[in-house]
């Protein structure tokens, strides 16, 4: 029952007993104790009712913010549109590059199964297969572009991602290992090619399989190596 | 011992241009008899059939079964376990190459690589030619 109602309630009850028209000034004494009681109850209930009313209006105003903030990142056009255009261009420098690739390597298979009966003519085969070599190389420009097109992306969702985080001032959890797929990758330390070129050089590598050095020296060393 | 330049090498590969390369280098090499796997688990099928490969040259980042795991897998059984087996990867933290040498690698050759290098990794492992 809401506090309004109980205090109208006692209220009414009160009222009825002064109706009633009791000599008794004991009586009248618990009436008075009783209707201080009532008002003083009146006041608490309504500053509690301030108090949550004003709770109630924060969160309200924290979550219409969170979901302006939410709408900034723009999610349904990074997620239908933006990332799957990535990922097509990303598949298309893959394809791009195994084509160019295969040409390529045709024409030099080509030009070592030429026979060098006539120069001249030798010649001009070989001329016309490193030229083919030549226009193939062009997949760089297009896949280039296409990279190009993914990074742009990437730095648009990195850029809003910064931005709400920023904001909404959010930390960041413990990681965790989310998925059996990713737990296979990481027990078969699956790291891809590094940024700059291989981490650990062949010469450091040769080292450890000439036994020069064991394998719990091949961190420094390969390091040395670099410096030498 | 004389290497036997017919026996069969098994290049295990994602990658056709991948594979096809090394085809080349071998050919160059004077190996011709060169059969391929996609992966792990064909690579591994392939050497159980009895095919008595001798050599095995493969890439380490590949589904369903990892080089790394095939490494392991060969190692592991009774039959194919003295197999060599030569690692050419682009996987080049020291803790790849730790872990491969630890599992039983013969050698291990870090993308992008050359033919002088192809040659001298082999050679170590299954002799001079």
């Amino acid at each position: 029952m809401p506090a309004t109602d109980v205090a109208a309630k006692i209220r009414g009850a009160l009222d009825d007993i002064k109706a009633a028209d009791l000599d008794d000034p004991r009586l009248m004494e618990v009436l008075s104790l009783a209707e201080n009681l009532v008002d003083s109850m009146k006041l608490f209930f309504g500053s509690l009712d301030n108090s949550i009313h004003s709770e109630f209006l924060h969160i309200g105003q924290y979550i219409a913010r969170t979901r302006d903030e939410i709408a900034a990142l723009r999610p349904n056009d990074i997620r239908e549109s933006r990332l799957p255009t990535a990922g097509a261009e990303l598949e298309a420098v893959v394809n791009d590059t195994e084509t160019a690739t295969e040409t390529i390597m045709t024409l030099a298979e080509d030009i070592m199964a030429l026979t060098p009966d006539n120069l001249e003519n030798y010649k001009a085969q070989v001329d016309a297969k490193m030229m083919g070599m030549i226009e193939a190389c062009s997949f760089q420009d297009i896949t280039g572009q296409r990279v190009s097109k993914v990074v742009s992306t990437l730095t648009h969702i990195e850029e809003r991602v910064a931005r709400f985080s920023s904001v909404m001032g959010v930390l960041d959890a413990e990681e965790e290992v989310s998925d059996e797929k990713e737990q296979w990758r990481q027990d078969n330390l699956l790291n891809g090619p590094q940024i700059d070129g291989p981490a650990t050089g062949q010469n450091a590598i040769d080292a450890l399989f000439d036994g020069d050095i064991s394998d719990e020296q091949l961190g420094q060393d390969a390091i040395d190596n670099m410096f030498d | 011992m004389a290497v036997d330049m017919a026996m069969p090498i098994l290049v295990v590969d994602d990658y056709k241009t991948m594979i096809r390369i090394i085809r080349n280098l071998l050919k160059q090499l004077g190996f011709d008899n060169v059969d391929e796997a996609a992966d792990g688990e064909e690579a591994y099928q392939k050497m159980q059939s009895g095919a008595g490969f001798g050599l095995v040259i493969s890439d380490w980042n590949m589904e369903p079964m990892t080089g790394y795991e095939l490494l392991k897998q060969v190692r592991g059984d009774e039959k194919l376990k003295g197999t060599p087996f030569i690692m050419i990867t682009a996987e080049s933290k020291t803790e790849n190459v730790i872990a491969a040498k630890r599992a039983g690698v013969n050698n291990y050759i870090v993308k992008p690589f050359n033919a002088a290098t192809l040659k001298m990794k082999i050679a170590s492992v299954i002799g001079d030619f």
